[in-house]
């Protein structure tokens, strides 16, 4: 459970420490790849608390989805047609639908366990 | 369960990684100093010149401060009177003479002989002329007879060119230009007949003929009064600024 947490930390150290920027023209790029990540990490997340979390399936979503999302800017930056508005449209929805679950079923095991407190 | 945990911190490095990375490129919108030795030194040049300017102006405001102190009770009216002088042909109210280059419009010869309209001295061209003229040093400049100073406009009122109210009609037009000193006067001159102005007023059958004065030429005093109905005082926290 903290171990992740504080993957995120260490990940946001190494990120602000070292000395690493990307170009301007590109940093559209990476905040739709952030966009899909953060994505990926609450359909994780979800999956994780359903039970039904598979390391392969989330792996292999998070490269591919970061991936299409930043092809699909790319396309569309060479198309003239805005189309990582779609990307951030559908991880934006997805990010919505996901956190809700997520909040849904922490309720559900909160009141639960507030619920065998009383009967104990 | 802990191979499981593996997998999902590396991801979450990686976001992380991202993360700060993205931060930091959207806040560092700054532009970097990308200046060269070479431009640097002409920088450093260019502002040593600007304070050494400046340390000027300021001992002659100094030393017209203790003028004024020691001539308080004394000469009070004369100082003043010489402070006035001195802003007037600051100004252009005083007629000025000095090394510089005239400058003379006509229309082109060949022109007249085939037929076709004579050009006339557009306002552009005028404005144009004389911020290159003021790009390259001129200290003051006076076209057909009337002196250009800051508050001088140059346009086109019922097809006729203006400025400050006087026609310019007649060719030829002459225009003086005075500057610092000799050698300025003659790398104006060498940057006048590069000039791309010679174009442009030849597109308009217009020549532009350049001189380098030999003698101190003068230019007239600014003989309106200068209106200045948008004129404020400066505001005092932003005095001694420089651009």
């Amino acid at each position: 459970m903290w171990l992740p947490i504080l993957g995120l930390l260490i990940g946001l150290f190494i990120g602000f420490m070292t000395d690493f920027q990307i170009p301007d023209e590109y940093a559209n790029y990476l905040s739709i790849a952030i966009l899909a990540a953060l994505d990926t990490l609450f359909g994780g997340i979800r999956a994780h608390l359903q039970d039904v979390y598979s390391e392969k399936i989330f792996v292999s979503g998070f490269f591919f989805n970061i991936l299409l999302a930043a092809g699909l800017a790319f396309l569309g930056v060479h198309l003239g047609v805005d189309l990582y508005l779609a990307a951030v449209f559908a991880f934006g929805v997805r990010l919505f639908q996901n956190i809700a679950v997520i909040r849904r079923i922490l309720l559900a095991k909160w009141t639960s366990k507030n619920e065998n407190l009383e009967k104990n | 369960m802990n191979k499981k945990q593996w997998g999902f911190t590396i991801i979450t490095v990686l976001i992380g990684v991202m993360l700060a990375v993205q931060f930091k490129t959207v806040k560092n919108t700054d532009v970097r100093d990308t200046r060269d030795t070479w431009q640097l030194r002409e920088d450093l040049q260019n502002e040593e010149a600007l304070r050494l300017e400046l340390l000027k102006e300021i001992r002659s405001q100094e030393e017209k401060i203790a003028q004024y102190e020691n001539n308080i009770d004394a000469n009070k009216e004369e100082v003043l009177r010489s402070t006035l002088d001195e802003l007037k042909t600051e100004v252009g109210l005083t007629e000025k003479s000095g090394p510089g280059l005239i400058l003379t419009v006509q229309p082109i010869a060949e022109e007249l002989i085939i037929g076709s309209q004579v050009g006339r001295v557009t306002p552009d061209l005028l404005k144009r002329l004389v911020n290159e003229l003021n790009r390259y040093g001129a200290k003051e400049v006076s076209i057909g007879g009337h002196r250009v100073i800051n508050s001088t406009v140059i346009r086109d009122i019922n097809n006729i060119t203006k400025i400050d109210g006087y026609s310019i009609q007649t060719l030829p037009l002459e225009l003086k230009v005075i500057v610092e000193n000799e050698d300025d006067a003659e790398q104006m001159y060498k940057r006048m007949q590069v000039s791309k102005s010679i174009e442009d007023f030849f597109i308009e059958n217009l020549t532009l003929d350049i001189q380098l004065a030999e003698n101190k030429i003068t230019v007239p005093a600014y003989n309106e009064p200068i209106q200045m109905t948008d004129m404020k005082e400066a505001d005092k926290k932003s005095e001694g600024g420089h651009s």
